[in-house]
Formats: C-alpha cells, sequence, structure tokens
C-alpha cells in the first residue's frame, strides 16, 4: 500500500504526462466550411478537439467567398463546400485534394411564425410579397434556382412560376444564413434556405412551407485537404473524424442526410 | 549639457537632411498606402475596361449608387443645414448633447448603424407597425439604401456646415441686418455664400462616405442588382463570381475617390482658416 501522499504525487505526475503527451501532438488547425455548417462544425470541432487535443479554427461564409479567398491565398487546412462548383475549381488547380463527400441536406422554405402570408408554394408567387434567396453563386442560391426550373418544367404552378418568383425577390444574400436572419428578423415574407438552417434557435421564429419532395434538391457538400496545409496530419485526421461515426452522429444531429 | 544655438531663420541656401530611419519608415508607409491602388489600377485598366463598363452588372450598381447617393446628398443639405446652423448660432439646453450626439454615427461601425435601422425601421421594428399601415416598406428598398447612407455620412456634412457658419463674420451679418434685410435675406445674401467653401467641402465629404457604405446597407437594404445593390455591394458580390465587374467597378471608385480627394483639397486652399 503506498501512502496517500505519494498516491496523489504520483497522480498528478500522471495527469501531466498524460496532458503533456497531448499537447506534444497538439496542432492549430484552420478549417474553411459553408455557413450552413455552421452549428454542426462548431460542435464537432470541440468534440475533435476534446479526442485529439489539436485546436480547431473555423471560418464560416458562403462557399464562393471560402473559394475565392483560398484562391487568392487564404492559409487553411481543411475546405468544406455545400456544393461542388465551389469546389471543383480549386481541385483543378491543384489547390486542394481531391473530395469527398461527406453529408447532403436539401432545401427547405420558410416563413416568420407569426405572419399568415405565405402558407403554400403557390402563395410565392402573389404580386407583393418579399422573398430573399441567396445570390446565384452562392450554394444555396444555386439549388434555389435548379428548384425554380423543377417547378416550371412540372408545370404545377403555371409555366411562369419562376418568373413571378425571381420577381418577388428583394435580396439575394452572400450566405445561406443572412437569409435565415431576414425571415428570423420578420424583414421577408419567405426564404428559400436548407432544411438543416431550421435549428433550434431558428425554430422559435419561423415556421416550415411545404416543399414537395419532387421539386426538392438534393446538395452534396465534399471536403477534403487542403494541398499546402501548414497541419497536413490534424487536417487528415478532421477529415477522418467528419466521415467517421462520431463524426458522422453529430451531423444526423443537426439534421444532414448520409453522404450516400 | 546640450548647448542651445538661438533660433535662427532656415537657412536659403540647402535645408539640413532628415534622419535616414524618419525616411525609411515614411516610404514604407507610403508605398504600403499607394501599392495596393497601384495594383488595382494595373489590373483594372485593360482593353476589356469599356466592354465590362458596359455590361449590366456594372450600369446598375453605377445608377443605384448615383441616384441614392444624390438623394442622400439633398436630404443632408435639406436636414444638415438648419441643424448645423442652430449649432453654430444659439446656445439652448443640451445643445452640447446634441452636438456629441450628431458626431456619434461618425465613430459608430456601419454595421450597428444598419442593426439600429432594422430595430427602428424594420417590419417587427420601432416604427414598423405604423409605417406598414401607411403601406410604407423601408426594408430592401432603395430607400433603405437612401437611409443606411443618410445615418452614416449626414454627420461629416453638419459638422463642416457647423464649422462654416462659425467661421461667418457676425458683424459682416448685423451690417446686413441694419441696412434693413430680413433675418431670412440676410441669411440668403450674406451668411450662406460665406460659408459656401465649408459646405461644399462638408458635401464632398459626405459624397464620398456615402459611396463607401457597405455594411448599414447590406444589413438593413439587402443587396439586389439594379434596386438596392450599390457599386460596394457589386464588387463583393463580383468579387466571387466574375471578377471582371469588381475591376472595373474598383477601379471607377479609385478614379472618383480621387476626384473627390482632389476637389476638397482645392476648396481647402480657397478659405484660409481651415
Amino acid at each position: 500500500m503506498t501512502p496517500p501522499p505519494l498516491k496523489s504525487a504520483l497522480g498528478a505526475l500522471l495527469l501531466c504526462a498524460l496532458s503533456v503527451s497531448s499537447v506534444a501532438g497538439a496542432e492549430r488547425l484552420t478549417v474553411f466550411a459553408a455557413a450552413s455548417l455552421t452549428d454542426a462544425f462548431s460542435e464537432l470541432g470541440r468534440a475533435f478537439d476534446a479526442r485529439t487535443g489539436h485546436t480547431t479554427t473555423f471560418q464560416f461564409a458562403g462557399s464562393q467567398t471560402l473559394r475565392t479567398q483560398l484562391q487568392n491565398g487564404a492559409r487553411a487546412d481543411v475546405f468544406a463546400s455545400a456544393n461542388s462548383a465551389q469546389f471543383t475549381p480549386l481541385v483543378q488547380a491543384g489547390l486542394i485534394g481531391p473530395g469527398q463527400n461527406f453529408v447532403r441536406n436539401r432545401l427547405t422554405v420558410i416563413a416568420p411564425k407569426n405572419s399568415p402570408r405565405v402558407g403554400t408554394l403557390a402563395d410565392l408567387v402573389r404580386p407583393g410579397l418579399k422573398l430573399v434567396i441567396a445570390d446565384a453563386a452562392v450554394p444555396a442560391g444555386e439549388y434555389t434556382r435548379r428548384m425554380l426550373a423543377a417547378i416550371d418544367r412540372a408545370g404545377t404552378y403555371g409555366p411562369d412560376f419562376s418568373a413571378l418568383f425571381l420577381k418577388n425577390v428583394v435580396s439575394q444574400e452572400p450566405n445561406v444564413r443572412q437569409v435565415a436572419l431576414k425571415v428570423q428578423l420578420g424583414e421577408a415574407d419567405a426564404a428559400v434556405v436548407y432544411s438543416t438552417d431550421v435549428t433550434p434557435a431558428l425554430k422559435e421564429s419561423v415556421r416550415v412551407v411545404p416543399l414537395p419532395s419532387r421539386f426538392n434538391q438534393t446538395a452534396a457538400y465534399p471536403i477534403g485537404v487542403v494541398d499546402r496545409a501548414g497541419s497536413p496530419q490534424a487536417a487528415r485526421s478532421f477529415v477522418q473524424y467528419v466521415l467517421s461515426a462520431q463524426g458522422q452522429k453529430i451531423m444526423r444531429k443537426w439534421g444532414f442526410l448520409s453522404p450516400q | 549639457m546640450i548647448v542651445r544655438t538661438p533660433p535662427t531663420s532656415p537657412p536659403l541656401s540647402r535645408p539640413a537632411r532628415p534622419p535616414v530611419l524618419l525616411v525609411a519608415l515614411s516610404v514604407l508607409l507610403v508605398l504600403f498606402l499607394v501599392l495596393p491602388t497601384a495594383a488595382l489600377l494595373a489590373r483594372g485598366l485593360t482593353p476589356t475596361l469599356l466592354p465590362t463598363l458596359a455590361s449590366p452588372a456594372v450600369l446598375d450598381a453605377l445608377r443605384v449608387s448615383l441616384v441614392t447617393t444624390l438623394t442622400t446628398l439633398a436630404l443632408t443639405v435639406a436636414l444638415g443645414t438648419p441643424v448645423a446652423f442652430l449649432l453654430a448660432r444659439y446656445r439652448f439646453p443640451g445643445s452640447t448633447v446634441l452636438d456629441t450626439l450628431l458626431d456619434l454615427p461618425v465613430v459608430l461601425p456601419p454595421v450597428v448603424a444598419g442593426v439600429g435601422l432594422l430595430l427602428t425601421f424594420g417590419r417587427t421594428g420601432l416604427l414598423g407597425a405604423p409605417l406598414e399601415l401607411a403601406g410604407i416598406s423601408v426594408a430592401f428598398s432603395p430607400l433603405a439604401v437612401v437611409l443606411a447612407q443618410l445615418f452614416t455620412s449626414a454627420p461629416f456634412y453638419v459638422r463642416a456646415a457647423k464649422a462654416g457658419f462659425l467661421a461667418v463674420d457676425r458683424d459682416v451679418e448685423a451690417a446686413a441686418l441694419t441696412d434693413g434685410a430680413s433675418r431670412w435675406a440676410a441669411f440668403w445674401l450674406v451668411t450662406w455664400p460665406l460659408a459656401f467653401p465649408f459646405l461644399l467641402e462638408g458635401l464632398v465629404l459626405c459624397w464620398a462616405r456615402a459611396l463607401g457604405e457597405f455594411g448599414a446597407t447590406i444589413l438593413f437594404a439587402g443587396s439586389l442588382q439594379g434596386q438596392t445593390r450599390t457599386v460596394t455591394l457589386a464588387i463583393y458580390s463580383a468579387l466571387e463570381s466574375d471578377l471582371a465587374p469588381a475591376l472595373v467597378l474598383s477601379t471607377v471608385m479609385v478614379v472618383v475617390a480621387f476626384g473627390l480627394l482632389l476637389t476638397v483639397r482645392l476648396l481647402a486652399s480657397r478659405h484660409p482658416s481651415s
């Protein structure tokens, strides 16, 4: 039996050794991620840091903003985009390794909770309505335009649905979270965002307008390690963690779908 | 022990050479300030400038910026001149507080101004319900762009105008009044013309600030081509899809900024008191 003082001293030594060992391999990691990943990746990052001892910092913005920054020499280790259109050019330019899809997402139409103006999809083209969507360069904006094309093709809501819809658009925002914010503030009558953007925080002030699934679009999110990453080891393990069972569990919790 | 030589008039032949370190540091800052502008012009002033200048995205942005800033200027003159005159001529309870309040937007971050405007004029804002009843919807309209510019830029004019009215010799005004001029005539014929260089300088500063407005605009007015997408918002949006319009608009802004600066300089050299 070792006397208690020695026991605690040993314990302290052991703790020290543990913390040193985790600090020894600790790296600083910068992840550029699409704005729609804000909540999910923030939680996932904390879990990843706790597991590995790395320090991960995120920059969330419209994928097109992040792509522009990376093309202009911004330093990052990992890039996660909300579509391949903002990802593939970087792969082709040799700035980033090949990407793999790690989650999927769907669109949703939201309206302010206490506003009766929009009940169905058909209400969106009523004159005088204020709609907000993402800019065409933003992935969410690109999916929105695909959704409009699908509605036009179906003809259910008339042949000029998208023309009337776009006439009601009062702002095209630089990222999808800004779009959601405009509805949250009650300034817009309706907006098109991802279903994952209806976070618990947003649920209090917005409601979802039904969107028939045949018009909905599936967003695929690629992730990849930046070629000249400062911490390539940590970057690779972050990507692995996102694809791992634990990482995917966190993504599901925030409403993202499996990559396949 | 330092031996002080009696001050002499500066030698006419050869001025003393400044310390090398000071020169080196100055050159460093000057280069840092000049290089980005030079790089911009080098990339912007290409043969594709004119065709890109005629593209809808660029023309719309220039039109929105021109219309909104000119409206802002008109409102600034109409509302700012009386305030500046009152502050320059009268002491009343709270005038110091008012003076400080009017300067607040100058130091307030524009994005904070945008939040304030949303909470005031937005649908769910302070004046949202009465405005809605009156059928006026402010957010996402060119009016919102004007309000954002007015909030952030008007103080620049008010400050300059106040200085202008303070600089006018009261005796000249008094002489006009004793000669039988009405107060309005005295203002119109004497005070205003004498303060004019200051007013113009304030107007140019106000215009420059309004043209550069970004943070309050994107938050309060949104970004829609041909409606609320001003030059700065168009540059931001174009940078992420097609670089050409962004470069052209940036080049235009550099030229305009230089022109405005030159105007202010020329005006400042005309009135001796500043």
